[in-house]
């Protein structure tokens, strides 16, 4: 059998690790309604995730697994009432990440630490709402109230949107390496890996 | 969280028309389009997922989901009013119960009436390539497992006094994520190998024991959907 083509080993893989990284994400998320949390998701999001996102790096041998994973996450970001620019953003990212991953021979630990930063912009793609279309996004959580909306629309002017860029490559490479370093400690030496 | 193996008789409601049904639920009750003018369609979308879990003879399920509507409502209209601190904190709960519930459900039923080669087949059906469908099919599957797990490491862990919240936080995450990701990549082996068992790997066409296809209900359920997006569609742009 053609050894490049994703088999449905490496299909169920992507589904396991998409599950775990969907569900810490939501536990994650959850705590946004406090708006201060809000602003600071795009910290703790790609923090979180980067242990499981690792673990999964280590089973990708095979071009196409992370640009799966990443269109999963931003569908059903977009099923959960996100919007719907975290599947074009996590598309794009995840085709870049996936060139990365690549270049390092799909075993380069920087590589992969790189490339998890990468495909992690999903997070903060779901802020353009914010951003580039504010009344129509608080017009679907004017229960929240005004002063929920003020606090947020306050913490974040347009200018925030590549200060939040960076900050989320930055979270996502140091989720990346405490997910490298913590594969190492746990699973390397268990023999998992 | 148990599956109903032991059905033969399948669903009322095709894989398609229930995938169509949550897309439709979550544009308008969590994305809340159109808003006002969308109002009749809202609700019907709200009570919908209820009816179809007394369809189902999921009677205790109907029932909770019933008291927990009822009870919002009036809740919600108790708190009209200016508010306090407290109260406003208690009406964004409300409101994300009543926003969210009514997709809970239905994502719940789905997920408890479709069998995974029931949705494989109607997906392959809409010639939806087997790259996307057997990762969602495997996410469907693992959500419940991934709960359950982690709430058995987490009893665990405050056996051993390891609770979250407490001074050490990293080792409260640590001593959480790993046990997870340990267990759950070694059942996704076991997953692997009963799909192996299963022939999804032989790359031809797949056989499948349920007839898919559309029924009356179906039509039915598509046509309240299609009227949705119409309804909106016209809300949006001729009024």
């Amino acid at each position: 059998m053609d050894n490049n083509r994703l088999n449905a080993k490496d299909l169920i893989n992507v589904g396991i690790y998409t599950a775990i990284c969907a569900v810490l994400c939501c536990a994650v998320a959850m705590t946004g309604v406090i708006p201060i949390m809000m602003v600071l998701l795009v910290v703790f999001v790609p923090i979180i995730t980067g242990i499981p996102y690792m673990m999964f790096l280590t089973k990708v041998k095979k071009f196409g697994m992370i640009l799966i994973l990443n269109i999963l996450m931003g569908l059903l970001m977009w099923v959960t009432g996100m919007s719907y620019y975290a599947l074009i953003v996590g598309t794009i990212a995840g085709l870049a990440a996936e060139l990365i991953f690549r270049a390092g021979k799909y075993n380069s630990k920087w590589h992969g630490i790189i490339a998890y930063a990468v495909s992690g912009l999903y997070c903060w793609a779901n802020y353009f709402g914010i951003f580039f279309n504010a009344d129509a996004y608080f017009s679907t959580r004017q229960n929240f109230g005004q002063d929920y909306i003020d606090a947020v629309t306050k913490m974040l002017p347009t200018w925030m949107c590549p200060v939040l860029f960076v900050v989320d490559l930055v979270c996502g490479i140091i989720g990346g390496w405490i997910g490298a370093k913590v594969l190492k400690k746990h699973f390397t030496k268990a023999g998992i890996v | 969280m148990e599956y109903r193996l032991d059905r033969n008789v399948h669903s009322l409601l095709d894989p398609r028309t229930k995938l169509l049904l949550l897309f439709t639920s979550s544009v308008f009750v969590v994305g809340n389009a159109g808003e006002r003018w969308m109002v009749v369609f809202y609700w019907i979308l709200v009570y919908l997922p209820v009816l179809l879990l007394l369809v189902e003879k999921e009677w205790v399920a109907a029932g909770i989901a019933g008291a927990i509507y009822v009870g919002c409502y009036f809740a919600q209209m108790a708190l009209q009013h200016d508010l306090t601190a407290l109260e406003s904190a208690l009406a964004l709960m409300l409101y994300i119960i009543t926003k969210i519930l009514p997709t809970v459900i239905l994502a719940r039923y789905i997920v408890r009436t479709t069998k995974v080669s029931e949705f494989l087949a109607a997906m392959k059906r809409m010639h939806v390539t087997d790259k996307l469908t057997i990762p969602i099919s495997v996410i469907f599957r693992f959500f419940p497992t991934v709960a359950e797990e982690s709430r058995a490491i987490n009893d665990a862990m405050r056996m051993r006094g390891i609770e979250m919240g407490a001074k050490k936080a990293t080792e409260a995450v640590e001593y959480r994520m790993v046990p997870l990701i340990a267990s759950c990549s070694i059942i996704g082996e076991e997953l692997s190998a009963a799909a192996m068992t299963r022939g999804l790997d032989v790359g031809k066409k797949r056989s499948c024991i349920w007839n898919i296809r559309f029924r009356l209900l179906d039509w039915i359920v598509m046509t309240l959907c299609a009227a949705c997006f119409i309804w909106w569609g016209i809300g949006r742009f001729y009024v």
